[in-house]
């Protein structure tokens, strides 16, 4: 007989299964959830006279932050953007936007409505990310709710059921079927090993019951929470034929059920209503001509009284003297202008490597996931595309925009293909989940954030190794952080532990404001 | 320089399908600098893409290497990574655009790059003297040989390129009859650390 299971170690077992946190570490592809943050924005006196230039390399979000929180404590700000759009990689495409990929650009020609779009870079806000909700408020960007999970979305792996896709609820349902027979059988030994009460005992096989929806002998034969396969209204419902958790168990999806939709990709989850670009929009329009565009830095000097920035704009060079220089230009791209770092520093720019993320979208041609139950929410799929979404606006309209693909990790594999090649994939990966995809859907649009111009990368990639950061990643990651001279600030979400969030671009905007303001109060001696 | 920069923007319009075509033209100016993105301000070249030191380049060099990505005769080994991020925008060039951008690329003030590869520069010494039969003995280049100069190059990127002509990623296309030539000379160099050696060498080169 195996050796019985302790109290702690059943415990640890539950919370293991029950809770977000052990699971959420394990099996997030989305890193951590880090602890909401109050809102954190400094209160700045007005500057000293003739003390008062900024100057903001980058119109990402980081970079609309600064400017806008330092333009209403009176500073002379100047926001210098390479290309002829704010926002970075929060960019929504839509009817005659251009894709700037170098060497594959790409005009969007679906059709012009109002929820005809697609949210190429940043695409999810949740109810912890409280500064960015802030201004969300604050700019009166109107936000409506993002559906993350359909449980009538897909889960599709060559390698169980023979590609079979399987709906969402179907495989969740059976996986916690299987555990919650496997909790109650070691729940029993655990009560030898180390008694609980009666009543702790009624109460956790209870649990364990309506965890997995088994029956009086603590067996699970299949649960209506996975769908009738008829009925259910006006006659008695069938349930659908239990799936065998021994037929399924080689997906690597079957984690993915269970956390998907925890911890920062849980409910609740936001998006601006028309794109999340009008967050942006928001931004520059509270900004007005103080963002300048196509005016790409080709130099900067940090000085011991301020910043030296040289830019090409309308094909002339121009420099900008300020007192304060916040830089969110991605740290791979200001590693080939001229600059004056220090060497540590410079290091500490070259450690980051370029994100690979990879988005796609179609126009679908009609809104076919409705007609299969399916309303907003995330397909999976074993294959480069790795996830399919349908758009959680725009229901029973005559169209929709469908996201054909989002591959975090390893873009790669699309971005090397030419445009032709990406669509096809992107078709026969697609076809495995809905078999009349290729005459459904039009329009491709691909986004290669390795390629994207100006860009070069999505969110900045620290680690090299698995086991997360390490001390020598976090010195780096402490240099780049620190302003040089008290002149210049590196900004962005790659000046933060959590990359890919918009929340993560605007705390490390505050965290070199507030920094920023310490030293000012520090020097007038307040 | 905006001459030059219209040009090039003319030049990638003309490459664009019709339909796309037209509905750019209806656009504002869209920013064409492309160059310039990956290949750091004024073309200094940047290691945070790996990619190469433009001003000073060339022109017979530039255009040559320009021609040959666009051709598919550079940059098509999936093994060359940082040739397949060229290849791609190579493909939208005219030979007028190419003569318009090695003009453009011209008008940057050559700055030698940024010393970063410490090697026996000694023993590089050794190593070179067969690179100098071609690339001369300053690494100043020859024309008349099709090799290029490498004294003031990013030593990064000679050294990616090395290991690129000894692995076959650069040079082993039929059509590349200098690359092959080169192919045969990088095998010649023994291992990674000749490659560092030799680029060490050439760090001391002023040009």
């Amino acid at each position: 007989m195996s050796e019985p299971v302790s109290r702690r170690e059943f415990m640890n077992l539950l919370g293991a299964t029950f809770g977000t946190g052990a699971l959420i570490r394990l099996g997030s592809a989305l890193s951590l959830m880090p602890a909401a943050a109050a809102v954190s924005a400094p209160v700045f006196a007005a500057p000293a006279p003739g003390k008062g230039r900024v100057a903001i390399l980058g119109a990402g979000i980081s970079g609309l932050t600064v400017a806008w929180e330092l333009t209403k404590a009176g500073y002379e700000c100047t926001v210098l953007e390479a290309s002829n759009r704010a926002g970075g990689r929060i960019l929504t495409v839509r009817s005659g936007d251009t894709v700037d990929e170098i060497g594959n650009r790409q005009v969007c020609e679906w059709d012009n409505e109002p929820h005809m779009y697609f949210n190429a870079g940043a695409a999810r806000i949740p109810s912890t990310h409280r500064n960015l909700l802030h201004y969300c408020k604050e700019l009166g960007v109107e936000l409506e709710v993002f559906i993350n999970e359909s449980k009538t979305a897909y889960v599709q792996d060559d390698a169980i059921l023979g590609g079979k896709p399987i709906r969402n609820g179907d495989l969740s349902t059976n996986v916690r079927g299987f555990l919650a027979e496997l909790f109650a059988k070691s729940f029993t030994q655990a009560q030898l090993n180390e008694p609980f009460s009666e009543a702790e005992s009624e109460i956790i096989m209870r649990l364990i019951r309506t965890f997995g929806d088994l029956d009086e002998d603590r067996l699970y034969k299949g649960s209506s929470r996975a769908g009738y396969a008829s009925g259910g209204f006006l006659d008695h419902g069938v349930l659908k034929e239990m799936i065998a958790f021994k037929d399924v168990m080689k997906t690597r999806y079957l984690g993915t059920m269970l956390t998907a939709n925890e911890g920062e990709t849980g409910p609740l989850l936001m998006q601006p209503v028309g794109g999340m670009d009008m967050i942006i929009k928001g931004f520059t329009r509270a900004l007005g001509d103080k963002v300048i565009y196509q005016a790409q830095v080709a130099g900067m000097q940090i000085k011991d009284d301020g910043v030296d920035v040289a830019f090409d704009h309308n094909s002339k060079r121009e420099t900008l003297s300020v007192d304060y220089c916040f830089n969110c230009i991605p740290a791979h791209l200001m590693t080939g202008i001229p600059h004056n770092f220090p060497t540590d520093y410079l290091h500490a720019m070259k450690y980051i490597r370029r994100g690979e993320a990879y988005k796609a979208a179609f126009q679908a041609k009609e809104r076919f996931w409705e007609k299969d139950e399916i309303y907003g929410g995330i397909s999976w799929v074993n294959a480069p595309i790795g996830q399919i979404w349908y758009p959680s606006h725009g229901i029973h309209k005559a169209k929709g925009v469908i996201l054909a693909a989002y591959n975090f990790g390893g873009g790669m594999h699309f971005t090397k293909m030419q445009q032709a090649e990406r669509v096809e994939a992107l078709l026969a990966q697609g076809e495995k989940l809905h078999p009349d995809y290729r005459q459904l859907v039009e329009k491709p649009i691909t986004i290669a954030w390795h390629r994207i111009n100006h860009m070069l990368g999505c969110s900045a990639r620290w680690q090299r190794s698995p086991g997360g950061w390490t001390h020598e990643e976090e010195a780096l990651f402490d240099t780049l952080q620190q302003p040089v001279n008290g002149r210049h600030y590196f900004i962005g979400d790659q000046v933060s532990y959590h990359g890919a969030w918009q929340e993560s671009a605007i705390l490390s905007a505050h965290w070199a404001l507030n920094d920023l303001n310490q030293r000012l109060r520090a020097e007038s001696g307040a | 320089m905006s001459k030059c920069i219209f040009r090039i923007a003319v030049a990638l319009l003309i490459c664009l399908p019709l339909q796309a075509r037209a509905q750019l033209e209806g656009e504002a100016y869209y920013n064409d600098l492309y160059c310039q993105t990956c290949h750091g301000a004024d073309g200094v070249g940047n290691e945070g893409v790996q990619a190469p030191r433009l001003a000073g380049m060339e022109p017979w060099y530039l255009k040559r290497q320009l021609e040959i990505f666009r051709d598919g005769i550079r940059g098509t080994h999936p093994a060359d990574f940082q040739g397949s991020e060229m290849q791609p925008m190579a493909t939208l060039l005219t030979d007028e655009g190419i003569a318009e951008v090695v003009a453009w690329v011209g008008s940057w003030p050559y700055v030698p790059a940024e010393l970063t590869i410490e090697g026996d520069a000694a023993a590089g010494a050794a190593l070179y003297r067969s690179c100098a039969t071609c690339h001369g003995n300053s690494a100043e280049g020859s024309e008349a040989l099709g090799a290029p100069a490498l004294a003031g190059q990013n030593d990064w990127y000679l050294v990616t390129q090395l290991t690129n002509f000894k692995a076959g990623y650069r040079g082993a296309h039929a059509q590349d009859s200098q690359g092959s030539q080169m192919m045969a000379f990088a095998r010649m160099l023994a291992d990674e650390k000749a490659i560092t050696d030799v680029v060490s060498y050439i760090n001391t080169l002023a040009r």
